[in-house]
């Protein structure tokens, strides 16, 4: 208790000390969570853009669907299975799909797309399609008119009102054709989906693929984002036999590994950073050691026990990277709750981005944890850095340390 | 000295052979025929009814008959393009490009294998290797490598030309790196005015397990008076 004491007043004897170490620990601090949030926030984003607006976190195909995606390994949801995705506890609602590829058609140009029929009503719920509309109306259940991603529109240099022609190659490959009038535009986050994509109500995708009641996917809506290997795993028993359920991990590799690689890159950036701010913290825990050289000394001369003396300096390092480890969280806090809140659009760095198929936006992620890790990480580096002068004071003789 | 005659006389004879198998093929001035077309896949098969008209290798339209829903979907060739009619939406198409390498009426045929741009005879190397026989009839058994600058997906040819009609009996189409990709299998040999034809040919992607597709000729007639008017976009719609 008594070192306590101590070291709590030896960093008060020496402010302006005090206040430069704590202030390499608070910068650490403060870059470190930034930087994380940053990276985790434009992650979530992504995965948020691509598997929650669009994918969903699990869904269930008729095997074999995922390794040959094309509009014959349709299967009829037959009742059975929407019961039994829908009394698993994890899942909020099945939402049926169409999916397959076409061109899209106008006057002159014509691209590939990528048609999903969907139910309107379900397909809202789920992935707030309707929301998505940046001009028009959504449209009904019966309805023959289509949505169309912005970015494919441009392309096609048509909008709203203009009619829209899709071919492709519809089940047991007849001929799949359908003229349609755009009802709605919609904005994707994902360049990638932005520039595809082309909403039809189910019935209409049905009739024009030569597909009544078939669908491709069946995508749930789960509340345990988190636990999408193991909801899958459970409908996968719990389903009869010609069924595939599939995590969104497993569906899109792809996204993955771009996480991944990301990260790996961010891995090596924040390791360069606490190197540079493990060494600050050293440098001046080093001149600290130095500058009280003679203090040791005459402590330990008046019978003061080392290992005491270690165990205060030790404490009082500790001290000062809490000090700075909070004062960094607090003042990353309200920059990282800004920016999640109103993220920044950087128009400068468009393409850049596009390429990865992130959306160019900046946004911070709120989590807890990242704050915990951080703090965590920082705190652990400075008190490595404390090993030195403990080791130092050990080795201390007293005589020649009052030697000045 | 003799071999190397020799070879370039045989060099020379595989050419002529299939320049000969080339006029047997397109009907020398133009035909009218019926067929039908069956779709193999291992879950299911698909049959549909057509007519076609060619003339020359430049022109030709195929218009569906049967089933009913797809009826009056219709196709133009006029030399290296490819137009498309789907009276679904009543539009008539020009393929592009990018079109040109997906399947046709949803076969195991491409757009690119009824335009074929390239010539057989004149971007090819040609040599014969042996004889062999298939479905009883004997054949020159031609390697056809195509010139370096020629755009073609394929590595090598071997061409089976019946050596008396100069029907082409079978090909195998081998990739860049020597798999066997495609074979096309010629069957059922009747004659229209004293002229040989193969009323039967599978297309079989050899890739692909239980997939191929059947085209049966059930009418045939050659030279027929054809204007080359005839091949427009305008009557691409109107032709049943």
């Amino acid at each position: 208790m008594m070192i306590l004491k101590l070291a709590w007043r030896n960093l008060w004897r020496n402010k302006r000390r005090t206040l430069i170490t704590s202030s390499a620990v608070f910068f650490a601090a403060f870059l470190s969570i930034a930087m994380n949030s940053i990276q985790d926030g434009m992650h979530q984003q992504m995965i948020q853009n691509v598997v929650g607006y669009y994918s969903g976190y699990v869904q269930i195909h008729q095997d074999g669907y995922w390794d040959e995606q094309t509009i014959d390994n349709t299967f009829t949801a037959e009742e059975q299975v929407q019961k039994v995705a829908n009394d698993h506890p994890s899942v909020e609602r099945s939402v049926p799909r169409l999916e397959s590829f076409a061109l899209a058609i106008a006057e002159d140009v014509s691209r590939p797309a990528m048609v999903v029929g969907v139910d309107p009503r379900l397909e809202d719920e789920f992935t707030k399609l309707q929301a998505k509309l940046v001009q028009g109306n959504y449209f009904a259940a019966n309805g023959q008119e289509v949505i169309v991603a912005q970015g494919l529109l441009e392309k096609l240099k048509i909008g709203l009102g203009d009619t829209i022609i899709l071919l492709g190659q519809g089940y047991h490959g007849v001929t799949a054709a359908g003229k349609y009038p755009i009802t709605g535009v919609m904005k994707l986050g994902s360049p990638e989906l932005n520039a595809r994509l082309v909403y039809l109500p189910l019935q209409a995708a049905q009739e024009m693929y030569g597909a009544p009641e078939l669908l491709t996917s069946l995508a749930l809506d789960i509340n345990t984002p988190d636990k999408s290997a193991q909801v899958a795993q459970t409908l996968q028993e719990d389903l009869p036999e010609g069924y595939e359920v599939m995590d969104w991990k497993s569906m899109m590799p792809e996204l993955v590994q771009v996480l991944e690689a990301d990260k790996g890159g961010n891995v090596i950036l924040l390791g360069i950073l606490y190197l540079v701010v493990g060494f600050g913290i050293f440098g001046t825990v080093l001149m600290m050691t130095a500058e009280r050289k003679y203090e040791f000394g005459v402590l330990i001369g008046i019978g003061m026990k080392k290992i005491k003396l270690a165990a205060t300096v030790l404490l009082e390092t500790i001290f000062i990277s809490l000090l700075g480890v909070l004062a960094g969280s607090i003042f990353a806090f309200p920059l990282v709750y800004f920016f999640h809140y109103s993220p920044v659009y950087l128009e400068g760095l468009k393409e850049a981005y596009e390429q990865y198929g992130f959306e160019p936006v900046l946004m911070t992620s709120i989590d807890l944890g990242i704050f915990v890790n951080q703090a965590i990480i920082v705190l652990v580096i400075s008190c490595l850095m404390s090993i030195y002068p403990a080791i130092r004071i050990m080795k201390i003789d007293p005589v020649k340390a009052m030697h000045v | 000295m003799l071999l190397m005659i020799l070879g370039s006389a045989s060099a020379q004879d595989a050419a002529s052979i299939i320049q000969k198998a080339e006029e047997v093929r397109r009907g020398i001035e133009s035909s009218q025929s019926e067929m039908t077309m069956t779709i193999v896949r291992p879950k299911w098969t698909r049959t549909m009814s057509m007519k076609s008209w060619s003339k020359g290798d430049d022109f030709a339209l195929i218009v569906v008959t049967a089933p009913a829903a797809e009826e009056g979907s219709a196709t133009l060739k006029r030399s290296d393009e490819v137009w498309s009619y789907i009276p679904k939406v009543g539009r008539t198409i020009k393929l592009s490009r990018s079109m040109m390498s997906q399947n046709w009426m949803g076969s195991d045929l491409t757009n690119d294998d009824l335009v074929r741009e390239v010539s057989l005879i004149t971007d090819y190397d040609h040599k014969i290797l042996k004889d062999s026989t298939i479905e009883g009839r004997k054949c020159w058994k031609i390697e056809l490598i195509p010139h370096e600058d020629v755009a073609v997906v394929w590595g090598k040819v071997h061409m089976f030309v019946d050596q008396k009609d100069y029907l082409q009996m079978r090909t195998e189409s081998f990739d860049e790196d020597g798999y066997l990709v495609n074979v096309m299998q010629a069957s059922q040999i009747k004659s229209v005015n004293g002229r040989a034809y193969t009323a039967k040919m599978e297309i079989i992607p050899v890739e692909e397990d239980g997939n191929k597709t059947i085209l049966e000729y059930t009418s045939l007639k050659f030279d027929v008076p054809l204007d080359e008017t005839f091949f427009s976009v305008q009557n691409l719609k109107r032709i049943r």
